[in-house]
């Protein structure tokens, strides 16, 4: 008795072009940006690059046909303090990208020196970056200029220091007395959102899909009147269009 | 002036037979509060699965009194305290237990929550009773579900020796 055939579903797809070589993909990267490539590399192809560069570079790298690096996987920084035999800059910053389409990756590396601790930011050519970034100036404290909203992500914000670099001491433990609002974040997520944002208390919402904009009041917990937490807990009462 | 000879009162005790008992205040109040025990988990890690394990069928914490799983610390009288807690949780915990009514115990369930665990860092709170008091603390990594019914077991023994009749006043 034969087995029944099954009909397995073919997915398309995603992966047309092949991977480049390391040597192909540098060559590539230096026919536009001057990068050199990383001698403490392994696995993946590794390019520094002079800050200055940094963004053309990542558009560059997004943009070409022939490259594609779709999906910034995560942005590491690095404190080479006592590291050994390292005399470069202290920190640097790592771009790793890949392309959905060619499955290829590279890493991008750039020194940022302790004096200058300043690199661009590149939020707005990958939308997670601005989280990404975020937690690289909380922990290592690399400011990422053009930021819209440099601020701790891990940490608590009565945190004083930076818990990754060498010289914090590990075991250093900070208390929190107040939790933080976060009303700026609740009020930007709205405005994204399509809602008017009039005052901390007051939020409208214009008529969304052509909806007939109903109102939904509530959940101000007035309760909640303690002087540590009243900015932490109230949000106000919220109108919102039913969809 | 005659007197009438006031009847002598009846014990309530002679028309009911046997079917009352005496006893203190005290014992009837911790027995009704031991035995109804409604908890809160503040669960933010591993610990906090095993917890699940704890009230299901299985194990069945229920069989103790403890099976009203509250999600409002409002209605609540045990807190369990399940998993790592970080020094930017700790409001929110201390809030949440101030927000328990009277009166409350609480379970630091696990080594993270007993210790701070082998988090040994500057975003760990070195153990709950940091923030809140503690009545009861269980060992483990994560702790086995007989390890939380010990510990109920334990709270139940531990308010039945507390003066029921007295609120149960915790200075925070």
């Amino acid at each position: 008795m034969s087995a029944p055939h099954i009909d397995t579903p073919t997915i398309p797809s995603a992966a047309p072009g092949i991977p480049l070589a390391k040597d192909a993909l540098l060559a590539l990267v230096r026919e536009r940006i001057e990068v050199e490539p990383d001698p403490s590399d392994r696995w993946d192809l590794t390019v520094v690059v002079a800050s200055g560069r940094l963004r053309d570079l990542m558009r560059f790298l997004r943009d070409d046909p022939r490259l594609r690096m779709d999906v910034l996987l995560d942005i590491a920084g690095v404190d080479y303090l006592a590291f050994p035999g390292h005399r470069d800059a202290r920190f640097a910053v790592v771009y790793l990208l890949k392309s959905l389409a060619f499955n290829h990756r590279i890493k991008v590396k750039v020194r940022v020196e302790e004096e200058a601790l300043e690199i661009p930011s590149i939020h707005d050519c990958w939308k997670i970056a601005d989280w990404m970034e975020r937690e690289c100036w909380d922990q290592l404290g690399i400011v990422f200029k053009g930021h819209p909203n440099l601020k701790r992500l891990l940490n608590h914000h009565q945190f004083v220091g930076h818990p990754l670099r060498k010289d914090y001491p590990c075991q250093k433990r900070q208390k929190l007395t107040v939790n933080d609002p976060m009303v700026d974040q609740l009020q930007l997520r709205l405005r994204q959102l399509g809602y008017t944002v009039l005052s901390e208390g007051e939020i409208h919402a214009p008529a969304v899909r052509g909806g007939t904009p109903g109102e939904v009041v509530g959940t101000g917990d007035k309760g909640m009147q303690d002087p540590d937490l009243t900015t932490g807990t109230q949000v106000g009462d919220m109108k919102r269009s039913v969809l | 002036m005659t007197f009438k000879p006031v009847p002598a009162p009846v014990a309530a005790e002679v028309s009911l037979g046997d079917a009352f008992i005496t006893t203190r205040v005290d014992a009837f109040i911790n027995w009704g509060r031991r035995n109804s025990l409604w908890p809160f988990p503040f669960g933010t890690a591993c610990c906090a699965i095993e917890f699940m394990g704890v009230v299901s069928s299985v194990f069945d914490l229920s069989r103790f009194g403890s099976e009203l799983v509250r999600f409002s610390p409002r209605q609540a009288d045990l807190l369990i305290v399940a998993g790592t807690v970080t020094y930017k949780q700790a409001p929110v915990l201390k809030r949440i237990y101030e927000q328990m009514p009277e009166p409350k115990w609480v379970i630091s369930a696990g080594a993270c929550a007993t210790s701070g665990g082998f988090y040994d860092c500057y975003c760990t709170v070195p153990g709950i009773d940091e923030i809140i008091p503690v009545d009861i603390y269980i060992a483990g990594c994560p702790p086995r579900p007989e390890a939380f019914i010990e510990a109920l077991v334990q709270l139940q023994a531990k308010i039945d020796g507390e003066a029921g009749k007295e609120q149960k006043v915790v200075g925070v």
